[in-house]
């Protein structure tokens, strides 16, 4: 029984925080008007790329780092805190796609690429209504001599217009299957996302040249939506003590009637509240990357409990730290819109809380049955 | 980071497990006398066992069917006990300790007043020194158990010209002692009586019964109620103890009623929050272990347990529809374990409004994260700094 972040995860934490606050830089996205473009993705990744990051939890058969989800919290967690912008999701959604659905060869070749640097990834999964399972709109791929060719579009492709290589959700012959495409192939178009510190993008596909992943095509989804549930979790937990100190900041400088405005138990009582779910989430993230890490029956419960519950309490932090500083608060220049568009974007992403309370209820219906 | 949990062929259990095997229904002195009673204080009164072992511990009595003595006796065991340990004599040590972990004696809480609940610091008992004795006059309330105690813990005013956290002493009490009053309090719930007021009128108390030095009196009383509330930080209904959302699911699914989309959604966001409280009672626990000192964590972690637990027996009751509104009826069932005094949803329901005002109102706990652990400007207290004696007489904005 240990449920305390060991020292080394605490220096992991530290160096990913120090590596950030020195390159992260808001200021451009401040501007009136300012899109997801002036948000340096490209030139953070780089230095990102060679810190190992795209590597973290590629396992180090593969060429990667081998580090577990506790690890990769601490640093997503960072990532979260200074909403770093830059492709590292869509490079984890493609390398556990192919973690999970590709054959050895496929392994060693595609995650080989992304733990050296040298490719990202993006993940095209959802139908342009943010349907996650296989629909009507599905992708359609055909048989093409030794290779296949898909066609259809996906929708809110995170970081596809930054990524080398998409791994795109299919059907062939009646069955969701994986498919690797080259992004050239692609026709990938940014949406006007309102967490402009986020590329999610269209991907249009029209007959793309498409390796099949050889692997079990089943096992793919669960194995990479319980991940990305831990990304937005961690991402979200992070965003939490980030908007909490800085209005807390704010709360101690601004005078109002002669005292600062946290003295009064209106504000103070706000702010104890955002620091209960606070913590309330941190151990909900923390527990997730642990049952994901040792494999734990409980994962699956413990990833959509995570997601659920911080992406909701992400949402009311940043609502109620906009509130507390006020109008100025609810100007472009001020950085709080960008929390309150990314929690906002976070608990609709890959399903609205309500949706993974849904998996939860199942789960334990499924258990007690 | 690792979950789990000491194994059953932990020989730290299997020692355990074979001393309740050998003593299936143990007295309570039996238990004392084992260091099972208080297990995580030092010898001779504990075991010295670390939270790991107190876990094992715990499991066990749960196992051989013994409520702890914890919980049967938590102000000797938990609360008030513990602070003789750190402030008491030796004398008072082993005067009052065997009996308190035998469960010999019971003991009670005496800190809130009529004017001094949120506020505590404005209470007005009194203790006035008479050589080799203590004279305390006043009235304390909200006393649980107070009526079936032989001793009480009461915090007292020795300094009336001191500002009014620091003239305060406290003082071990035989509550069998002439001058000494007890009066149940019939809560909202009809049930049994938990809670009393209690008089005190010229009740003489030895010297040797104060604990600390004068003036102690405040910290020891923080100490104590800091304690209690991280044992609160639990996903039970009712003070961290009681039915869980973990039991509320089971009984929704067990009935069907799981499938009502009005129940449902809100079921499956209490089951997460209740996950979490878990949780943070391991943080908790494991920061213990791993000899992180003891924050304020716990009042963070009451803060969210008891709109939990309020949340939980209210989905209960509703679950149950017009049907729950009859005394005693319970259509939703419960696993057949040990919760103690709320072991049915009704009358956790109706307790239930007490969570946020005991061990200190909501509100207070809000006011004490905030400023506490947040950082953030103290509430104004215009009688904070005056000496006690001259509150009231001028207007604070005039002295």
């Amino acid at each position: 029984m240990n449920f305390t972040l060991s020292d080394d995860h605490i220096a992991l934490r530290d160096s990913a925080r120090g590596f950030l606050e020195k390159e992260v830089d808001l200021a451009p996205l401040l501007v009136p008007g300012a899109t997801v473009e002036q948000a340096g993705y490209g030139p953070l990744w780089t230095k990102a790329a060679g810190l190992g990051w795209p590597g973290m939890v590629v396992p180090e058969a593969y060429g990667g780092l081998g580090m577990d989800y506790l690890d990769l919290i601490m640093v997503i967690g960072e990532a979260g805190r200074t909403l770093a912008s830059m492709p590292l999701f869509g490079t984890l959604a493609g390398s556990w796609a192919i973690e999970a659905g590709g054959d050895e060869t496929q392994k060693a070749e595609l995650l080989g690429t992304v733990a050296a640097g040298e490719a990202k990834l993006a993940l095209a999964v959802a139908d342009a209504n943010g349907s996650y399972e296989p629909g009507a709109a599905e992708v359609k791929a055909a048989r093409d001599g030794d290779g296949y060719r898909l066609t259809g579009t996906r929708a809110f492709v995170v970081d596809a217009a930054s990524a080398d290589r998409l791994v795109v959700a299919a059907e062939l012959d009646g069955a969701r299957r994986w498919f690797v495409v080259d992004a050239a192939a692609a026709q990938i178009e940014r949406l006007d996302w309102r967490d402009i510190t986020r590329e999610v993008c269209s991907v249009r596909l029209e007959g793309a040249a498409a390796t099949l992943l050889a692997g079990d095509a089943d096992a793919v989804w669960p194995f990479v939506r319980d991940r990305l549930y831990l990304v937005l979790a961690a991402e979200s937990a992070a965003g939490i003590e980030a908007v909490l100190a800085d209005a807390i900041g704010y709360a101690n400088e601004r005078v109002a009637f002669g005292r600062p405005i946290g003295a009064f138990q209106a504000i103070k009582h706000q702010l104890a509240e955002i620091a209960g779910q606070s913590e309330c989430a941190n151990v909900g993230v923390q527990y997730a990357a642990w049952a994901l890490s040792a494999g734990d029956e409980t994962a699956p419960l413990a990833a959509a409990m995570a997601q659920s519950y911080a992406s909701e309490a992400y949402r009311a932090a940043t609502h109620r730290n906009i509130q507390i500083f006020g109008a100025i608060g609810f100007t472009w220049e001020m950085k709080n819109h960008l929390f309150y568009k990314r929690a906002r974007c976070n608990a609709e992403l890959l399903g609205a809380p309500s949706r993974q309370r849904e998996d939860v209820v199942r789960i334990l219906e499924r258990k007690a049955a | 980071m690792d979950f789990t949990f000491p194994a059953d062929d932990d020989p730290r259990r299997i020692e355990i497990r074979a001393w309740f095997e050998a003593n299936p229904d143990p007295s309570g002195k039996q238990i004392a006398d084992r260091g099972l009673a208080a297990a995580n204080w030092p010898e001779p009164w504990g075991l010295g066992a670390d939270p790991e072992m107190m876990l094992i511990i715990e499991s066990e009595f749960e196992r051989a069917g013994v409520v702890m003595p914890s919980l049967h006796n938590p102000i000797a065991v938990n609360q008030c006990g513990q602070s003789l340990l750190a402030w008491g004599t030796d004398a008072q040590r082993q005067e009052l300790l065997p009996d308190a972990l035998s469960g010999k004696s019971q003991w009670c809480m005496l800190f809130s007043e009529p004017a001094g609940g949120s506020d505590l610091g404005a209470l007005r008992t009194t203790a006035r020194r008479e050589g080799d004795h203590y004279v305390i006059n006043g009235q304390k309330i909200w006393n649980s158990g107070a009526d079936r105690s032989q001793i009480g813990v009461v915090i007292a005013r020795t300094d009336p010209a001191a500002p009014k956290h620091k003239g305060l002493t406290q003082f071990i009490v035989d509550m069998n002692a002439p001058g000494i009053t007890v009066r149940p309090i019939i809560d909202m719930t009809g049930e049994d009586n938990e809670y009393n007021e209690v008089f005190f009128e010229e009740v003489r108390v030895p010297v040797t019964r104060r604990l600390g030095e004068e003036g102690d009196g405040w910290r020891i009383t923080m100490e104590q109620l800091q304690t209690e509330r991280q044992s609160m930080t639990k996903p039970g209904a009712v003070w961290g103890m009681g039915p869980t959302a973990r039991d509320l699911m089971d009984g929704l699914i067990k009935t069907g009623r799981i499938a009502d989309p009005l129940i449902r959604d809100e079921a499956a966001r209490l089951y997460i929050e209740g996950e979490l409280l878990r949780l943070i009672s391991f943080r908790h626990l494991s920061n213990k272990i791993n000899g992180k000192p003891a924050g304020l964590e716990g009042n963070a972690g009451k803060m969210v347990a008891s709109p939990h637990g309020q949340a939980l027996t209210d989905l209960a009751k509703r679950s149950q529809g017009v049907a729950g509104m009859v005394y005693g009826k319970d259509v939703l069932p419960l696993p057949d374990k040990h919760f103690g005094l709320f072991d049915n949803w009704d009358y956790a329901y109706w307790f239930s409004p007490a969570t946020t005002l005991g061990v200190g109102t909501q509100e207070i706990l809000k006011n004490t994260i905030a400023e506490r652990v947040l950082g953030l400007p103290r509430d104004s207290d215009p009688t904070a700094r005056m000496p006690f004696n001259e509150i009231g007489r001028a207007s604070p904005k005039a002295a």
